[in-house]
């Protein structure tokens, strides 16, 4: 039997969602191997009754918690995707500052009519089976990881730094001009991709399981940095971390 | 010996008229390093390079390749991947080279490896002197700024010409089929001598004592403070070993369709320094901190690869000393300083 699948939106920006849309290549074996039953972004008809439950976004609500809470008990499996739902990602920003404030700043006058919690990854709120790290996911690892679901492989989680894939496509590291990066310490799969683009790492995957944070710090003080940009370069994909970097 | 001379100029329009009929891979900008890649007209060619960013080795053995197809339905069945289009590299530099011997040894040894071996047959090698070592470079003291003799064509740069020798039938054929010399005269094999000798003045960086030595410092070094020193800063980013020409470790992998009916089995890089490598299936770890792999890491290459495989696993290129953000990496660092500890 085809496994029943449920694509669920929490906070987010619904990237990690069209990312799955755009596997236009593979949609036909994908919706030959899913039974895609709930998904909002792309269909009206709904069911309560799903294997596997991707959730893209962060929990930043109470309702959401609720929500949430009802999705672990209904999957056989919770996925989270994307920087939001497995970091809480940059919506985490919110949390260096006293809830009312934010509601104030976003809502203005109709602040009381809205809730707001600081902003946490799924796994902060409830069990989950895997995570696809990154902000937009990659397509390409999507794919792999339910190609190895259906296959009954435990799905493979990269933890090698974003450094040796960006060796491995032949970058010139950043460093090397003047800039500075985080793909030390970020959980790679990516293909370095950030780099290659002309750009660096900004540590959207996240950090690996042991990141050697004092070395990243002091690689990053020799390029110039100063504590408070060094803060800043972790807070934009890692400030629900900040317990392992700080 | 076949020795050449040919024109710079001359030699410019040669390679012009190879791109044509080749798949030709050399050296080009990439600033502010240079790499290998894909050559598509000749004045993109740099032969007075000091450094690639990844070694020519990747075409020999490729960040990713695939080991086999197999299906499983309607019938199972399995391929072998292993094929290979003939091609040129242009500009392999002498230590480079001494890493390509290494990996035949390695690869075409006791055990043959299919891929490797369909790669380096089809690979026609075109090296250069290195004309401007990189201050990371200690290869003129590891004895491998001298090619070994395995290249298809050698040039030296003379100034106005280039000195070519021929070292296989292969490269006898290259340079007569596109290559337009005079035979060498005993003024340019002196002329040879004397630029190299001092070109090897230029590099920075030296091992201080013979690099046969190294085996017996590192006997005496298991226990030194060193590792703990330089391990407790390591990133476990693998930069060191996937820059490093020598290196060959990789990681096999199952792909499958989602059809689940066909698939691929898989190589990519690996490298000690992660810190899965040594990780096993019981969740047993046997080397778990960054002291034991930067330790591993540093035998492999003054040590176990030349007992196993009759050559040293450093060729001095500097890659790793500079890739290295932490500055812990370089072998002549290390293995000069455990030298000093055991005086
Ligand atoms: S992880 Fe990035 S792309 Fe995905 S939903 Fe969040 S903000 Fe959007
Ligand atoms: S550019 Fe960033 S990811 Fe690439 S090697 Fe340098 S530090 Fe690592
Ligand atoms: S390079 Fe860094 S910021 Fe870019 S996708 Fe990869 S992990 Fe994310
Ligand atoms: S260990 Fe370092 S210096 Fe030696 S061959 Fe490898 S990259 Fe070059
Ligand atoms: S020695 Fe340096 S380059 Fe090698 S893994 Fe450690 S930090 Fe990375």
């Amino acid at each position: 039997m085809k496994p029943k699948i449920a694509v669920f939106d929490f906070t987010c920006c619904e990237g990690c969602q069209l990312q799955i849309l755009n596997c236009e290549q593979e949609m036909p074996d994908l919706v030959a191997a899913l039974d895609i039953i709930t998904f909002r972004e792309v269909m009206t008809e709904r069911s309560d009754h799903y294997d596997i439950a991707f959730i893209d976004g962060s929990c930043t609500t109470e309702s959401e918690i609720a929500r949430l809470k009802e999705i672990r008990q209904r999957a056989k499996m919770v996925i989270p995707i994307g920087a939001c739902a497995c970091l809480g990602g940059v919506n985490c920003f919110k949390n260096l500052h006293p809830m009312e404030d934010v509601l104030k700043a976003v809502y203005g006058q109709a602040a009381p009519y809205y809730d707001t919690i600081p902003a946490r990854p799924i796994h902060a709120v409830i069990p989950i089976d895997f995570f696809i790290p990154g902000c937009p996911i990659v397509k390409e690892e999507f794919i792999r990881v339910v190609q190895e679901i259906l296959a009954g492989k435990a799905p493979y989680l990269p933890n090698d730094p974003v450094c040796a894939e960006c060796k491995m496509v032949g970058n010139v590291c950043v460093f090397d001009k003047g800039q500075t990066c985080l793909g030390p310490v970020t959980r790679g799969g990516c293909k370095a991709t950030c780099v290659t683009g002309g750009a660096v790492c900004w540590g959207c995957r996240g950090l690996i399981d042991e990141p050697n944070i004092n070395a990243e710090k002091e690689i990053l003080e020799k390029a110039g940095l100063s504590i408070k940009d060094i803060v800043e370069e972790f807070s934009l994909f890692n400030a629900c971390q900040e317990d392992v970097w700080k | 010996m076949d020795v050449f001379i040919t024109s710079k100029a001359d030699f410019d329009s040669s390679i012009q008229r190879m791109i044509q009929q080749n798949e030709i891979y050399g050296v080009k900008r990439k600033t502010p390093s240079f790499a290998f890649d894909r050559l598509v007209a000749a004045e993109e060619l740099c032969l007075d390079y000091d450094i690639t960013v990844l070694p020519p080795t990747k075409y020999l053995l490729p960040p990713t390749e695939s080991l086999i197809k197999f299906k499983l339905a309607p019938e199972p069945s399995i391929r072998s991947s292993a094929e290979a289009q003939p091609c040129i590299l242009i500009g392999i530099h002498p230590d480079d080279l001494h890493a390509i011997k290494l990996l035949d040894a390695v690869f075409t040894g006791s055990l043959t490896d299919v891929n490797y071996l369909a790669r380096r047959r089809a690979t026609t090698i075109v090296g250069v002197d290195c004309v401007n070592p990189w201050p990371y470079s200690f290869a003129a003291s590891m004895g491998t700024a001298i090619p070994p003799r395995i290249f298809d064509l050698w040039l030296t740069d003379l100034g106005d010409e280039y000195l070519v020798e021929v070292g296989s039938a292969r490269g006898e054929d290259l340079r007569k089929r596109y290559l337009k010399t005079r035979r060498a005269r005993e003024v340019d094999l002196r002329q040879r001598n004397k630029v190299r000798q001092d070109w090897l003045k230029k590099y920075q960086l030296s091992l201080d004592m013979p690099p046969q030595e190294i085996p017996k410092v590192l006997d005496e070094a298991w226990h030194s403070p060193l590792w703990e020193e330089l391990g407790q800063k390591c990133l476990a980013c693998g930069s060191c070993t996937m820059v490093c020409p020598t290196c060959i470790c990789f990681d096999v992998r199952d792909g499958i369709e989602l059809n689940l009916k066909e698939g691929e089995r898989y190589r990519r890089w690996d490298s000690c320094m992660f810190d899965g490598f040594a990780k096993v299936a019981s969740g047993e770890n046997f080397r778990p901190t960054g002291t034991a792999r930067l330790r591993h890491r540093l035998y492999r290459k003054g040590k176990y690869m030349l007992e196993r495989y009759g050559e040293l696993g450093c060729v001095g290129c500097g890659r790793c000393v500079h890739a290295c953000l932490v500055d812990i990496a370089s072998p002549v660092a290390a293995y000069n300083r455990l030298a000093k500890e055991a005086r």
